[in-house]
């Protein structure tokens, strides 16, 4: 996630970071010139795009340089030539936002999706997509569900007690969760049908660069999207076919007693959560030292802490070599460290990987990178000019709303004869561990390659909930200001409620507001989010070369204030 | 303007000599203003001391009795009495709801629970005593002499403190300040005295079964919702239609709606008018003729500036109808040695504006004790070059708030009313209202709602409310855009977290209505 965003600087760029970063993707700097000047020549109604690079590209200077021209294109008025104007294969979050859009904008569309199954596969998905069967939903309403147990023990410090500690039932929570799924498959097919696209079912392939075969019937259509996101990979080990992935383990017939969970990034750390909170007990195993790769290395420091306190176990540095199933049915994990045994349930969470596997793509030219992804441009366009692409199927910034918003640009480019990229700085995200994140642009390490002088406000408290439940909860929040402008350009947190904490200061970063911004707004007493506006003196100030020993007044200046 | 601080800078050079006073600076009452002021004061450079009552957690009536010295006691009323044990309190009784919301998530919590009040009373007390000792370090280590005992004002440069065995002492200062809060009201019905206030419901010895909540401000609502959590029969009455006035008229029905769908007895356009010793506890008897007993009379019915025993009128200082303190925008009072923040003056009364008002006297301070001018705002071209632009004057615009009932409100900016008011061009009305993740699966019918107003010609988002949990916490990064007139296309371009309940404020894609200025009839006066 985060740590694919990578800012290159490039001395003479006129383009974003984010078109730079699509250029440095991989390191091939040139795979695009291959789409230097292109007409799709298919119709006189017809998209001109052309994307001019000035080369040579090289990293110190990358003069990228694009211009999109729409001519009367507007994709509404019908296509006498094909069946329709965009045939969209896959129904995730991506690919029913373009569809919808488009639809919406007169153009005839249809969209393919695979059955729906709780676990994903090459013949099984369902119209919602990763998100709502099988990531941001179902996960949450079992982080939901697990952090009532947190609950319990914080209310004994307010007064609260049980006569018997509160039991779990897993399958009341799992009964419940799929009935709720399948209430989202029900809008979600509905959300399709009112705004005219059609919804088929089946495998969508790619036959040319204008035609897809769905179960051996063929439809043309003038522009193909491809969204059909991406799946967990889990590494070919010995014993691997005894471990689960997070499809399997949100839609488990019983609750892990003993469960391994293998990875470090925030499906591991998620999961961790979840477990942990409905009693199991949870091991994680981790290649780095420290969790969450790409996040603000503070950040990384303070979860592990938070989740051992809380009762989970973190193994860092160790790597899995082999699951072995003993005689008793459980399941024994051998690392490069040693064995743990007695687990019922081997998950790993090491990464996901996008779905372009016999969809055709080679065939028809389209340009994948070396990890599987379909390699796009700025506007979500594929190497073969009437097929884009958006989503996890890209592998840029591998979030539901990032998804959402590419998939509304492209129907927007497409059909409403308006050109639009979408805009991929200062997203925001949310782990949702326990305590959840929140983060908002530059982690300190890249804030300091990027902008050099920066100053750190850092604050790590007891929240006021914690001094009374007793528990060891605490909060940390980091402001990352640039020095010379003052601007903020990070935002981290790690407590209860940052994921909600956190969207409204995006709006502020987004907006290129300042620390001197911040500090004029006036708090919201009492809350956690208030520590945000109410950071006075800086925890350090990085500056580059060594400045005149101006730092210490400086901060002087500031706590005085 | 400039200009002019010079002038008066010169006329006061003579005063400036003549530097006598036992304290460059006297803070009467150390609530979370006036602590604000002295402590900063003190780090500039200043001889501050600060005078306040000893702690008590409970209030004066009940400690001190009638003829009592008390007024105020105690070092914070935030701290004390108000924003730190409500929300305590608002923690306690959430966790009532919540074992509510488990059951379909699979938790069985069929077995017998407890809620021990005298429990969460005392580990209230507890913390409450700490962050007291906290305040006094604070206080302590910034080099602020900290007297006990009631403070008033015997001359422009003269304060009184009365200690706890009676003696006075008095000292001089160059600047006196005077931050001594507000307190709580009853109303003037027979019977009152069987009423409590907030100071006393937040240390009640039993938890009430039966609770009649009078007044329709956050206060009351905010009880409502506390006891209601843990299991009290509310009735809460109002005068008005609907609770909160003040606020976003269709965020006061959302209020209403959530108060009452979580079991709260609304008695909209009622008023007590007496209220009656019984066996069974305080007879209530309402206009319109409804008889309740009930064991806990709580008077939520707005809180006046403690102004009284100040001896204010000696020495000239103005106080207005209600009687706040009058102060010009730099919260100095007529009497040019005497400042005042805080609720005392009624501005905006949120400890947060306090804060603000405190540091905005603090940081001036160099120029105070330089001026002693009734101009000192002239200095500010000056103050500018060398604090790094920060206004002097206390802004009180898009200033958020919240709300702690059970579901919290809070808002940020204008009203949908206020805003048709002011606006000289259409205003765009966006709302949100959905059901939250979690309600999916517990069952809870509680809908969450959210609100933009933006200025339909400049595309400025002049305010933001929300009613749902965790309201509060969203509003606060939503505060810094307003504060900064973000516009709504900024909103639009910032990508969601997903899922959350705060996403919803950036994905707001169509209008609800358009309302156009004087032509809308605002539905105030609810």
């Amino acid at each position: 996630m985060a740590a694919t965003r990578v800012m290159a600087s490039a001395g003479n760029a006129v383009s974003t970071p984010q078109s730079l970063n699509l250029c440095f993707k991989n390191g091939r700097l040139l795979t695009q010139k291959k789409r230097l000047f292109f007409v799709n020549n298919n119709s006189s109604k017809k998209l001109m795009l052309s994307v001019v690079h000035s080369f040579p590209c090289a990293h110190r200077s990358c003069r990228f340089t694009t211009t999109v021209r729409a001519e009367s294109t507007n994709g509404s008025e019908p296509s006498a030539n094909y069946d329709f104007d965009l045939f969209t294969i896959g129904a995730g979050s991506g690919g029913v936002r373009a569809s919808r859009f488009a639809a919406n904008f007169g153009a005839k569309v249809a969209v393919c999706e695979l059955p729906f199954a709780t676990v994903s596969s090459d013949s099984a998905g369902g119209v919602g997509g990763t998100c709502v069967l099988r990531g941001c939903v179902p996960k949450k309403l079992l982080v939901y569900a697990s952090k009532f147990s947190h609950e319990f023990e914080e209310s004994g410090g307010f007064g609260w007690s049980y006569d018997a500690e509160p039991k779990h039932d897993w399958s009341t929570l799992i009964a419940n969760k799929n009935a709720e799924l399948q209430r989202l498959v029900g809008i979600y097919k509905n959300i399709l049908k009112n705004s005219g696209a059609m919804l088929l079912e089946g495998r969508g392939k790619i036959v040319d660069p204008h035609t897809v075969d769905i179960n051996g019937k063929l439809y043309s259509a003038k522009n193909i999207l491809i969204a059909v996101g991406g799946r967990p990979f889990i590494p070919d080990i010995p014993g691997s076919e005894y471990a689960i992935d997070s499809d399997a383990a949100l839609d488990l017939p019983s609750k892990p007693k003993k469960i391994a969970i293998v990875g470090g990034g925030y499906i591991a750390v998620e999961f961790a959560g979840i477990f942990n909170g409905l009693k199991s007990g949870v091991h994680v195993f981790i290649r780095q030292k420290k969790l969450l790769r790409g996040f603000d290395e503070e950040v990384r420091d303070f979860l592990g802490e938070q989740m051992s306190l809380r009762g989970i176990n973190i193994h860092s540095e160790e790597t899995p070599q082999a699951i072995v199933k003993s005689s008793d049915g459980l399941l024994s994990l051998k690392t490069n460290k040693g064995t743990v045994d007695g687990f019922t349930h081997v998950m790993f969470a090491t990464g996901r990987k996008p779905n372009t596997k016999n969809l055709g793509l080679e065939a028809v030219g389209v340009n994948l990178s070396i990890n599987g992804a379909i390699e796009v441009d700025e506007f979500s366009r594929t190497s073969v000019p009437s097929i884009w692409a958006v989503g996890d199927v890209t592998d840029r910034i591998n979030l539901t709303p990032v998804a959402l918003m590419e998939g509304g640009a492209l129907a927007k480019t497409l059909f409403a004869n308006e050109p639009t990229k979408p805009d991929h700085s200062a997203v925001p995200c949310a782990v949702f561990s326990q305590p959840p994140i929140g983060q908002v642009g530059l982690t300190e390490d890249q804030a300091v390659k990027e902008y050099g002088d920066i100053d750190v406000y850092t604050s790590n408290f007891r929240p006021l909930k914690a001094t009374l439940s007793g528990l060891p909860d605490r909060v940390f929040m980091k402001l990352i200001v640039c020095a010379k402008t003052n601007k903020v350009i990070g935002l981290h947190m790690c407590g209860e409620e940052s994921a909600e904490i956190v969207q409204g200061f995006a709006i502020a970063v987004k907006a290129g507001l300042t620390k001197a911004d911040f500090d004029a707004t006036i708090g919201i007493h009492p809350t956690a989010a208030e520590e945000f506006v109410t950071m006075r003196t800086p925890t350090r100030k990085i500056r580059s070369a060594p400045s005149e020993g101006k730092s210490d007044s400086d901060a002087k200046a500031a706590a005085g204030v | 303007m400039a200009r002019k601080m010079l002038i008066d800078g010169e006329l006061e050079k003579t005063n400036d000599a003549e530097s006598h006073y036992d304290f460059d600076l006297f803070v009467i009452g150390a609530g979370s203003g006036g602590v604000r002021a002295s402590r900063f004061s003190a780090q500039n450079g200043a001889k501050v001391a600060i005078c306040e009552l000893p702690f008590h957690p409970i209030s004066s009536e009940v400690i001190g009795g009638v003829g009592g010295t008390h007024e105020e006691p105690g070092l914070d009323w935030c701290v004390i009495r108000g924003c730190v044990p409500k929300k305590i309190l608002v923690y306690g009784a959430s966790f009532g709801p919540e074992l509510e919301d488990a059951r379909n998530y699979g938790w069985d919590v069929n077995a017998k629970i407890d809620f021990n009040w005298k429990k969460l009373l005392q580990k209230k007390t507890d913390e409450i005593n700490r962050l007291n000792g906290i305040y006094k370090r604070l206080l302590s280590g910034a080099g602020v002499k900290l007297f006990e005992g009631e403070g008033r004002v015997i001359g422009p440069n003269e304060v009184e403190v009365i200690q706890l065995d009676g003696t006075k002492i008095s000292y001089s200062a160059k600047h006196i300040l005077i931050a001594t809060g507000s307190r709580a009201q009853r109303l003037p019905i027979p019977g009152q005295e069987l009423g409590i206030t907030s100071d006393e419901a937040l240390s009640l010895e039993e938890l009430p079964k039966h609770a009649v909540i009078l007044g329709g401000g956050y206060i009351a609502v905010e009880f409502a919702s506390i006891w209601r959590g843990m299991g009290t029969k509310v009735d809460l009455f109002y005068r008005k239609d609907l609770p909160l006035r003040g606020f976003d008229d269709e965020m006061r029905e959302v209020v209403a709606k959530n108060l009452e769908g979580r079991g709260i007895k609304l008695h909209p356009g009622a008023n007590l008018k007496e209220l009656s010793k019984t066996e069974g506890g305080v007879k209530v008897l309402s206009d319109h003729g409804e008889e309740i007993v009930a064991d806990v009379v709580l008077f939520a019915t707005g809180r006046a500036p403690n102004s009284k025993r100040l001896n204010m009128e000696a020495v000239g200082v103005e106080l207005d109808k209600a009687g706040a303190i009058k102060v010009n925008q730099y919260s100095q009072t007529n009497v040019p040695s005497i400042w005042a923040i805080g609720d005392v003056t009624n501005r905006m009364n949120l400890t947060p504006v306090a804060l603000m008002e405190g540091t905005c006297f603090a940081v001036r301070y160099p120029e105070i004790l330089a001026l002693t001018s009734m101009f000192v705002s002239v200095v500010m071209s000056d103050y500018n070059t060398v604090f790094g632009g920060k206004p002097m004057a206390p802004d009180y615009s898009n200033i958020a708030c919240a709300v702690f009932c059970i579901p919290p409100l809070s808002v940020v900016g204008l009203s949908e009313q206020e805003a048709v008011e002011k606006a000289k061009g259409d205003v765009l009305i966006f709302t949100s209202t959905f059901n939250p993740m979690k309600n999916t699966i517990s069952g809870r019918q509680e809908k969450t709602m959210m609100k933009l107003v933006v200025d339909a010609e400049t595309d400025k988002v002049l305010g933001a409310s929300m009613c749902g949990p965790d309201a509060a916490e969203i509003m606060q990064g939503i505060a810094i855009a307003l504060k900064c007139g973000a516009t709504k296309a900024q909103f639009d371009s910032t990508v969601g977290i997903h899922p959350s309940a705060a996403e919803e404020f950036v994905t707001m894609r169509s209008v609800t209505r358009r309302v156009s200025a004087g032509t809308a009839k605002p539905r105030t006066n609810l």
